[in-house]
């Protein structure tokens, strides 16, 4: 394995609440290289948020990373101690959120809160500091920077929001940065903008990026990789070429059905996938699918299917992979042909 | 990849239908019992809805059951405390010295019996003579004036029975009074049993009342919006920049005490806090209507909206209520603090703290029965208050 | 700046006016007038005495004297003790009910803030636990249940605080509890719970992402915007803590402002019942207006216009 940036091995986080243990992350290992984009994909509840925030080691009381390594440039996150990760956070490792109206403080000036960043991990002078600001603001494409840098977060509209965080998020020109939902909250228009800003800076500071949403269509342009993620594990991994037009598990399957196409008939119903996520607190013995797969099979409830490898670097978690499976038309069809296809 | 010999039955399809994949994993409950069921979990405010229950039926029921009452004076036996040291003279005689040098002929258990006349009176040597059971009891007060340097202990008063100095024999209970008698000899215990019933009546009204105009108010400001909650909402403003109480005080010199005149006073002034979260509600459900609207959904579904709304809405006014109630009864204490309280006989919490100043160092149980009881259910409707503003509160349903 | 000032002091200037014409009003809804409570007076002391104090004029003029005499800040002379002036008594008890005041404010300031902090940092833990069962006793025990009861045991009982006057700073301890009592108890339960919805919002997430220390997520971007609720609730609450509690200093043998007050309600003193209740009007309203300055400039999302 080249030097890789990041490698997670069997990652199981869970929140010990008092209803019992949630477990939110089951097991989870990934790779990602320097300068390469990673899309992780998957519903609420599916652990991806989890993970992103095991990664930085924020996870708030009562969750805990309970095994696994985070190898971040070879060293393990995991063991590092409070004082070490924040010395990692904002500098090494870099995240931005979902929300930036509630995320940026509303009583700073979007100027402290980047010089704060700057300030607590580089060695420079307020002045030096404040260029820098000004400097990050040009960079992520919002006008009159030098005045801008002290407007408060209620003076940005939404997208310039977004931009000023992935400019706190890149001030000390992070390795890696997350970024969980960057567009949820916004128009689609914008939500544009932003994932043309992410691409172009990914060039331009070979930043890599993991880019978390539930949204399908905003990691195909800018993600190479993609990962599924249901019920706390991956589901499936491979390009993104490889997930979108050669999907092998029912649930990536599912979702690229149910995205609404332009060019289908006007009358035809939207594809919903039927039933709500699984419990995490008794998660299901076999696959976390099982529930709401149309391809399912007894052996999908008793036990936890083993990754199948489609090709390189492509593999997914179905029984319908095995060698000794029978074979289902409709699965078949799609695993081979894409969604649109059929 | 692990090669495993996996049996054949396995391999068998299962339809979609067969599998629970809907199972909402709670039953669902209405508002209200949820909400009920989250309040009772908070132990502190079911502590309170107790001991405010207690309180209501000690105070409806107790003047009936209990033997003395509330403003029968009896002034020979005015302030004495509900726990009292008794000399033993024999197996038959025992007294109590009352702290303004009397005696009275107690039963070994603390029950009362008479006075006990002195013999002689001796005000130049400073003591008193008694016969009690045959013996000669002498109550020698002359050390309560003397200079520290003669009496080093500091002793207010000597006990000598047959020339024997005694120390009490047992400290009882006083059974005739179990909170001890105030500064006219009226029963403590019937007192603060009817003071119950006062401050809560006085609390209760008021509250009442300052529900419906608040309710009134409120629902016309917010019903109405535009100029019209404007100007009203303006001139709630200008009254809330004096605190409340000032206004009650003012309103109850002009109108004089007595309980209807503080009962009028208190409902006249609090119902601004209540206007204003009305005419908060109502705006919100105003508000809602016209998404439904435009939603245009199903008649049905706008019912059942509304049956989700209204509660919403009268969650904040059922806290409000609650948290009046303790509001009413200490302004109503404090304005028997300062003279304005209800008239004698009638007695309330209040009156019976303000009566009570007075003697304070001496006879401190007479302000702690009623402060107690002034503390103890404000705290239980504060508890109870808090855990019904939990309780209701639709965002923290489970 | 200029311009919000301009506005609110107009505001402030109508508010008053309310003020004293509900006042006005109020004390001269009384049947008889002031002199026609204990005994019977003559009628024709009654008479000179209407005469001498205006109180046969038309009540238009009366109002409109009144106002005027607010304005240049003379209050009227009491009704009930001959010879002295309401600025007299005000000037008279002011000063102590300041001082007991202003102690109570710094009181509520510095020890219920950071016990709120405190509270809320250490959730669910005995310091949380502890300070909250104080704060709830100090809400709803009354205070001059409060106030009794610490004269009670200090000064009674323990004979380590003196119970009346105000000769010497030991004199301040017991009324300053009391009076301090409630509003820290509110301060630092208000403190608590504001800081710990904003220890769970987004931003407090960014700045740990940032890499910043815990205190500084504390003390930086938590507090500031923790405070801004307790900010609005100080106004109001200075003003009442400096303007003291009529029990308090009854309780307390204080010779204050409030000892007058709890005076004029005994004797039916008119004068010198409006005149402190405007006094304190006065002073809430410009209370108001300070926190509302200090409430801008604490948060910047409030623009002073209207």
């Amino acid at each position: 394995m080249a030097d890789k940036l990041l490698v997670v091995k069997d990652l199981k986080t869970s929140f010990f609440t008092h209803v019992g243990e949630v477990q939110a992350v089951r097991g989870v290992s990934f790779d990602l290289a320097a300068g390469e984009a990673l899309g992780i994909v998957g519903e609420s509840g599916s652990g991806k948020s989890v993970t992103s925030l095991s990664l930085m080691k924020l996870l708030q009381y009562p969750g805990v990373i309970k095994e696994g390594q985070i190898l971040f440039e070879g060293n393990d996150l995991v063991g590092k101690t409070e004082k070490e990760m924040r010395k990692v956070r904002g500098n090494d490792i870099a995240m931005i959120f979902q929300d930036p109206m509630t995320s940026l403080n509303p009583v700073y000036t979007i100027g402290n809160q980047i010089i704060e960043a700057i300030l607590e991990h580089q060695n420079v002078t307020k002045d030096q500091a404040r260029q820098k600001a000004i400097k990050m603001l040009e960079l992520v494409g919002i006008p009159s920077p030098e005045s801008r840098v002290d407007n408060y977060p209620h003076e940005f509209s939404g997208g310039m929001r977004q931009r000023a965080m992935i400019a706190i998020a890149l001030s000390c020109e992070p390795k890696l940065l997350i970024a969980d939902e960057p567009t949820t909250a916004l128009d689609v228009t914008i939500q544009a903008q932003i994932l043309e800003l992410m691409k172009d800076l990914k060039e331009k500071i070979n930043t890599s990026i993991i880019l978390i949403t539930h949204d399908l269509g905003v990691v195909a342009d800018l993600c190479s990789r993609i990962i599924v993620m249901y019920g706390g594990l991956i589901m499936e991994e491979g390009t993104a070429n490889q997930v979108f037009y050669e999907p092998k598990h029912p649930y990536t399957m599912g979702l690229l059905k149910s995205i609404p196409k332009l060019h289908k008939k006007e009358k035809e119903r939207l594809i919903p996938i039927d039933g709500t996520p699984p419990d995490l607190v008794k998660p299901p013995t076999g696959c976390p699918f099982y529930a709401r797969c149309e391809y399912a099979m007894r052996i999908c409830q008793e036990q936890i299917p083993p990754y199948f490898s489609a090709n390189a670097g492509h593999r997914a978690m179905c029984w319908r992979m095995h060698p000794e499976a029978p074979i289902n038309e409709n699965y078949s069809k799609v695993s081979n042909k894409g969604v649109n296809h059929v | 990849m692990a090669e495993q010999t996996i049996k054949k039955e396995l391999w068998e399809d299962i339809h979609k239908d067969n599998k629970d994949a809907e199972v909402i994993s709670r039953p669902s409950m209405t508002y209200w019992q949820d909400a009920w069921r989250r309040l009772k979990k908070n132990k502190l405010s079911m502590l309170g809805l107790a001991f405010i229950f207690f309180m209501v039926l000690t105070a409806i029921v107790g003047p009936y059951i209990i033997e003395h009452d509330y403003s029968t004076q009896q002034l020979q036996l005015a302030n004495i405390p509900p726990k009292i040291d008794i000399y033993k003279v024999d197996d038959e005689n025992y007294f109590y010295m009352h702290a303004e040098y009397k005696l009275f002929a107690v039963t070994a258990d603390g029950q009362l019996l008479d006075r006990i006349k002195e013999t002689q009176n001796n005000l130049t040597d400073r003591n008193r003579v008694y016969n009690v059971g045959g013996k000669e009891v002498v109550l020698d007060y002359k050390y309560a004036s003397m200079k520290p340097e003669e009496n080093p202990d500091g002793i207010k008063y000597k006990i000598l029975i047959d020339g024997v100095e005694t120390t009490p024999f047992d400290k009882v209970q006083n059974k005739e009074f179990v909170f001890g008698t105030d500064a006219l000899g009226r029963d403590m215990l019937a007192r603060v049993i009817f003071g119950a019933r006062i401050s809560l009546l006085i609390a209760l009204i008021a509250t009442v009342v300052n529900f419906f105009i608040g309710v009134l108010y409120g629902g016309v400001s917010g019903y109405f919006g535009g100029q019209v909650d404007n100007i009203m909402m303006r001139i709630v403003d200008i009254i809330n920049v004096i605190p409340l109480l000032l206004y009650v005080i003012l309103l109850s010199v002009i109108i004089g005490s007595g309980l209807k005149s503080i009962i009028i006073a208190l409902g006249s002034v609090y119902w601004v806090g209540m206007a204003r979260i009305v005419r908060g509600q109502v705006l919100s459900l105003k508000e809602q209507e016209y998404v439904l609207a435009a939603r245009t959904l199903g008649a049905s579904s706008m019912r059942i909206m509304i049956r989700h709304l209204i509660p919403n809405a009268m969650g904040p006014i059922i806290v409000s209520m609650t948290m009046m109630i303790p509001s009413a009864i200490f302004t109503e204490a404090f304005l028997s603090f300062i003279g304005l309280g209800v008239n004698a006989p009638l007695a309330s919490w209040g009156t019976l703290a303000n009566d009570a100043l007075g003697g304070l160092r001496s006879y401190p149980y007479q302000l702690f029965y009623p402060s107690l009881a002034i503390s103890l259910t404000m705290l239980a409707f504060n508890f109870l208050g808090d855990g019904l503003r939990d309780a209701l509160d639709p965002r923290l349903r489970k | 700046m200029g311009r919000f000032l301009v506005k609110r002091t107009l505001t402030m200037a109508v508010t008053l006016l309310v003020i004293i014409t509900i006042t006005f009003i109020m004390m001269h809804a009384i049947p008889g007038g002031p002199f026609t409570r204990e005994k019977q007076l003559p009628d024709a002391v009654l008479e000179a005495l209407n005469k001498k104090y205006h109180l046969d004029d038309p009540l238009w003029k009366q109002y409109v004297d009144y106002v005027k005499g607010v304005l240049t800040f003379n209050l009227g002379p009491s009704f009930q003790r001959a010879g002295v002036t309401v600025n007299t008594l005000i000037e008279e008890g002011f000063p102590a009910t300041l001082k007991i005041g202003l102690a109570a404010v710094l009181v509520v300031i510095f020890v219920g803030i950071p016990l709120g902090i405190i509270s809320a940092l250490k959730q669910n833990k005995w310091q949380d636990g502890l300070v909250m069962f104080i704060a709830t006793l100090g809400v709803t025990i009354p205070s001059f249940v409060m106030a009794t009861g610490i004269i009670y045991i200090f000064s009674a009982k323990l004979n380590v605080l003196p119970s009346n006057g105000l000769t010497s700073w030991k004199h301040m301890i017991g009324p300053v509890i009391a009076l301090s009592g409630f509003s820290l108890s509110f301060v630092a339960r208000l403190t608590r719970s504001s800081m710990l919805e904003v220890l769970q919002q987004d931003y407090i997430r960014t700045a740990r992402a940032k890499g910043l220390s815990n205190n500084k997520v504390i003390y930086k971007h938590a507090l500031k915007n923790a405070l801004i609720p307790v900010v609005t609730y100080l106004g109001p609450m200075i003003a009442s803590l400096l303007t003291g509690s009529f029990v308090i200093e009854k309780v307390f043998a204080i010779p204050g402002m409030g000892k007058h007050f709890v005076e004029s309600v005994g004797n039916r003193d008119y004068t010198v019942l409006m005149g402190i209740t405007i006094f304190y009007a006065l002073f809430l309203v410009i209370m108001v207006l300070i926190v509302d300055i200090l409430y801008s400039v604490i948060d910047p999302r409030i623009k002073m216009e209207d």
